[in-house]
């Protein structure tokens, strides 16, 4: 029970209004989120909501229906609904007809926090003072966002499974700004709102600010240390494109044929792991299916991708579900790793990391990122938010951001170093339904990393 | 339900000095199909209030499932609460309505009910155009998809705001993944991302001709695979109108809306290289470059009765012969640079965000430039590019970079043979700059992107851009 909600009781009303095989997830969203500019605050979001998600199969075909309509009329509806789909989804048959997933012991963790599940409005009004008050002592002006969240979601299905996991999530991101546009980045995340240290994500948003003009930097290869923030954006992006399931049985993925094969660089330890240290945990997958870890990548050896159910039965040859659905029944687009961590290596800081370069580029965080070829991991984006020269083995003078185009799997066959310390990287976008989820990774040193263009 | 939201405001007097609610009911449903089976069908109800208050110079906003009236009140005792607890600053300003402003009832326009096709028959017409893609192996994925969505909005504001709108779209696409050899292309009709979704019913999906499209979209993904690849070079570039259609969405658009401007957007979506002092005197592109954001025009995503701030639909040019002449803007952005009154973008997605500024239909004007033959016969040397395939450009909309499906060689006035993985990049003012003709009315068509992200917490928003082929000159492309 969340606040008096009982999310499992609804999952276990909605699924006996059910025919049929039947699978039911019940999520529950309470979240505050608070967005400031200028210093000032800008917007506030207060949330409460609530999904019913029911699959329904038909001659092991899949249909779906989703209200939030929480009464009995409603709850009927949407199981009439998923039923119609089901039963229209089955006259065109199927290959690989869908069961639901068995019930299966999964284990607790420590994600949920009893004090950020209060959401306390005024938390995040002294969170936002305390980041205007620090930015202003370097004469700058704060941009950013705080928020908290709570997520219950119960399971309920017809094979039996009854599953409940609560999450509580908490972040805070900060861009340090002065009149000429120059930015600096700072962001910390966690399962709790005490997890958080507003004032050290103010004042890394303060020293990552360049305060001098900008060089312009010619498009070429240039080692690069990349900061966590850069390195778990481009690790997301290796998840879409060569740890999903669906598309490495189809072909389509950058790791399709090559898993066994060196793909990086031997210090390269590339795990999805529900537990691990400072991620943000979760019980099991939208299946139910327990979550476990996984090692992707070995000493740079390609290991493994994530499968759901749906994947795996098109992968056939033995392959199960790994825990990674991000839908009951599989997401179309595949399953997706939610808690990858990219293990940490013996670098005591970025300064040591840059100590080898002679001419390079560092980056603190990049934008917009897009997949150019998702077969080879081929991506484009923009660093933002701190980008600077590395000269003579130091972080030097502020460059002006830049656009890159290259692949993820050539910059960790190009990772030279990382530092022994890990970060939480979260993009924090909560599109639709909260869903927390961020990559544990350390900083990087690789000895090439393509630019380019540049901006003007 | 306007009554409901009248009493809600009503009970914000005396607490906020400015209230809105706003209820949204929305139905959708989505079929697909993967090869010859299916892949999914999705139907999805939701109901919900969302209420947005300034209390002491803050906003606040508060969202709710809970439709009934007690619910309704404990989600504006939250949005109090959360404007009340943030640190104090100056009220936000917002621009004026009009006085008495209408009220009633909108609705878009469709000709036969969307809903009224069953799940079934939606998946036999996606199957008819998947079987016709034909079945060699190097495609490995034939896919098709419709789409259908129903959304009701009631709105009432302590301004005496009060009506109700209805918006109904559809619409669907195809698409052929081919690989062989290591290489793998992807061919999309009628446009990538989804299919073309418009404000319309079931005669728009007939009228898309799915079937009928489906083995040329085959033959080209087939063809695509041994198409060399498009070379680096500085070129004309002629593009197809969806792909115009993007390039205006991401360097026009997104650049245009005011709060990005005022550095609103700054920690997510960005800033804009254009200023507020630019309006007026800036030249954004060549004389050809005409850009207007229409809330009125039939069957663009971005039509409506009233934005979200209960502003009435408008027609604002925004770039004229090349110059900008005016940005997107809701209330309290344009009241900020002084402005009479707002642009009336205010949009939120669904009941639980809350609206900011959003692109309407922000159009490219059709040209004298005829049709895409017409640019292509006009065109000595250059590339043809059709099909979004990857996109990308910097926090400030400056430095972009577009991938697409299909490209071709244009030499002496004709389209020779296929190029693979075509791509360019550019500067924004430089690249419209370098616009040097626009296709003519008779080529000009609304093209629907349902996946614009903008906001914390996320919003996606559905917006249209009516656009015609078009010719730049100086493009570097084969960047990718």
């Amino acid at each position: 029970m969340s606040n008096g909600f009982d999310a499992a009781a609804l999952a276990r009303q909605a699924l006996a209004f059910c025919e049929g095989d039947a699978h039911v997830t019940v999520t529950h969203e309470r979240s505050l989120l608070s967005r400031f500019a200028r210093s000032r605050p800008t917007q506030a979001t207060d949330v409460d909501d609530t999904d019913v998600d029911i699959l329904c199969l038909a001659d092991g075909v899949p249909g779906w229906a989703t209200t939030n309509g929480l009464d009995e009329d409603a709850l009927r509806e949407c199981a009439r609904r998923a039923r119609a789909s089901a039963e229209a989804a089955a006259r065109l048959g199927t290959e690989e007809p869908m069961s639901l997933a068995p019930p299966a012991a999964y284990r607790t963790h420590d994600g949920w926090d009893a004090e950020t599940a209060q959401l306390d409005a005024r938390v995040a009004g002294e969170a936002l003072a305390t980041i205007f008050e620090v930015v202003e002592t370097g004469g700058l002006e704060a941009f950013g966002v705080w928020t908290a969240g709570e997520v219950t979601t119960a399971i309920a299905t017809s094979a039996g499974v009854t599953a409940v996991d609560r999450v509580t999530d908490a972040a805070v991101k900060v861009v340090a700004r002065d009149d000429e546009g120059r930015s600096g980045w700072g962001a910390g995340a966690g399962s709790a709102i005490g997890d958080l240290d507003p004032v050290d994500v103010a004042v890394r948003a303060l020293a990552a600010a360049p305060r001098d003009p900008a060089l312009s930097l010619e498009p070429g290869e240039y080692p690069v240390v990349l900061a966590p923030d850069a390195v778990g954006e481009l690790l997301e992006f290796l998840g879409q494109t060569a740890l999903n399931g669906l598309l490495h049985a189809e072909g389509r993925g950058a790791l399709s044929g090559a898993l066994g094969t060196r793909v990086a660089a031997p210090s390269i330890n590339l795990a999805d792991s529900p537990r691990y240290i400072r991620t943000l945990p979760r019980a099991f997958d939208a299946d139910g299916t327990p979550k476990a870890p996984i090692a992707l990548i070995q000493d740079g050896i390609a290991n493994a991708v994530v499968h759901d159910r749906r994947s795996a039965a098109r992968a056939g040859d033995g392959a199960v579900s790994t825990g990674h659905a991000i839908a009951p029944g599989g997401a179309p687009s595949g399953p997706h790793a939610t808690n990858l961590v990219l293990g940490g290596g013996g670098a005591s800081g970025i300064a040591e990391l840059c100590k080898p370069i002679e001419r390079g580029l560092f980056v603190t965080r990049l934008w917009y990122v897009n997949v150019v070829d998702g077969r080879r991991s081929l991506l484009t984006g923009t660093t933002r938010d701190g980008t600077y020269m590395i000269e003579n083995g130091r972080v030097s003078r502020p460059v002006k951001d830049v656009r890159f185009t290259d692949s993820v799997l050539r910059i960790l066959s190009a990772t030279e170093a990382l530092t022994a310390t890990q970060r939480l990287v979260c993009d924090l976008q909560f599109y639709r339904r909260r869903f927390a989820s961020g990559v544990v990774c350390p900083a990087l040193r690789a000895h090439s990393f393509r630019v380019t263009g540049q901006t003007v | 339900m306007l009554d409901q939201l009248s009493d809600l405001v009503d009970h914000a007097r005396g607490r906020a000095s400015y209230a809105e609610a706003r209820r949204v009911h929305t139905r959708s449903e989505d079929v697909s199909v993967l090869d010859d089976r299916c892949e999914a069908v999705t139907a999805a109800e939701t109901d919900g209030i969302g209420v947005r208050v300034a209390v002491e110079g803050g906003w606040g906003f508060a969202a709710t499932r809970d439709t009934s009236d007690a619910g309704a009140r404990r989600a504006l005792a939250r949005a109090i609460e959360i404007a009340a607890a943030a640190p104090k600053g100056t009220p936000p300003p917002r621009a004026p309505l009009a006085p008495d402003p209408p009220g009633g009832h909108w609705e878009s326009r469709w000709e036969r009910d969307p809903f009224a096709l069953s799940p079934q028959a939606r998946l036999e017409l996606l199957l008819i155009a998947t079987q016709a893609m034909g079945s060699d192996d190097r495609i490995v994925r034939r896919w098709g998809g419709l789409s259908a969505r129903r959304m009701t909005t009631a709105f009432a504001s302590t301004e005496g705001v009060a009506h109700t709108q209805t918006v109904t779209e559809c619409g669907g696409g195809i698409q052929a993944i081919a690989i062989a050899d290591g290489e793998l292309v992807v061919r999309s009709y009628p446009t990538a991302h989804g299919g073309a979704i418009a404000q319309a019913g079931l005669e728009h999906i007939e009228a898309l001709a799915l079937g009928a499209n489906a083995a040329r979209v085959a033959e080209e993904a087939l063809a695509l695979l041994s198409a060399p690849v498009c070379p680096e070079r500085t070129t004309t570039l002629v593009l197809h109108p969806e792909q115009v259609a993007l390039q205006v969405h991401e360097s026009i658009g997104h650049a245009l809306e005011l709060d990005r401007i005022l550095l609103g957007e700054a920690s997510y979506a960005g800033t804009s290289w254009v200023a507020v002092d630019d309006l007026g005197s800036l030249r954004y592109g060549s004389e050809a470059l005409n850009v207007t954001a229409d809330a009125t025009v039939p069957g663009g995503l971005g039509t409506f009765g009233w934005d979200d701030e209960g502003v009435p639909a408008a027609r604002t040019p925004l770039i004229v012969d090349g110059v900008l002449r005016a940005t997107l803007s809701d209330r309290q952005s344009a009241a900020t640079i002084g402005l009479d009154v707002s642009g009336g973008c205010a949009r939120a997605d669904g009941f639980a965000r809350q609206p900011i500024v959003r692109m309407t239909n922000v159009n490219l004007e059709p040209g004298d430039g005829g049709t895409l033959d017409d640019l292509i016969a006009g065109t000595e040397r250059g590339i043809y590019m059709e099909t979004n395939r990857s996109w990308s450009i910097d926090d400030r909309r400056l430095q972009f970079q577009f991938g697409c499906e299909l490209g071709r060689e244009i030499v002496d006035g004709e389209l020779r043979g296929l190029l693979r993985n075509p791509s360019y990049a550019g500067i924004t003012p430089r690249f419209w700059g370098s616009l040097d003709a626009v296709g003519s009315q008779a080529n000009w068509t609304l093209w629907g992107l349902t996946n614009c992200g903008k906001g914390e917490p996320g919003q996606m928003m559905a917006v249209s851009h009516g656009t015609a082929p078009a010719r730049f000159r100086d493009v570097q492309v084969g960047i990718a």
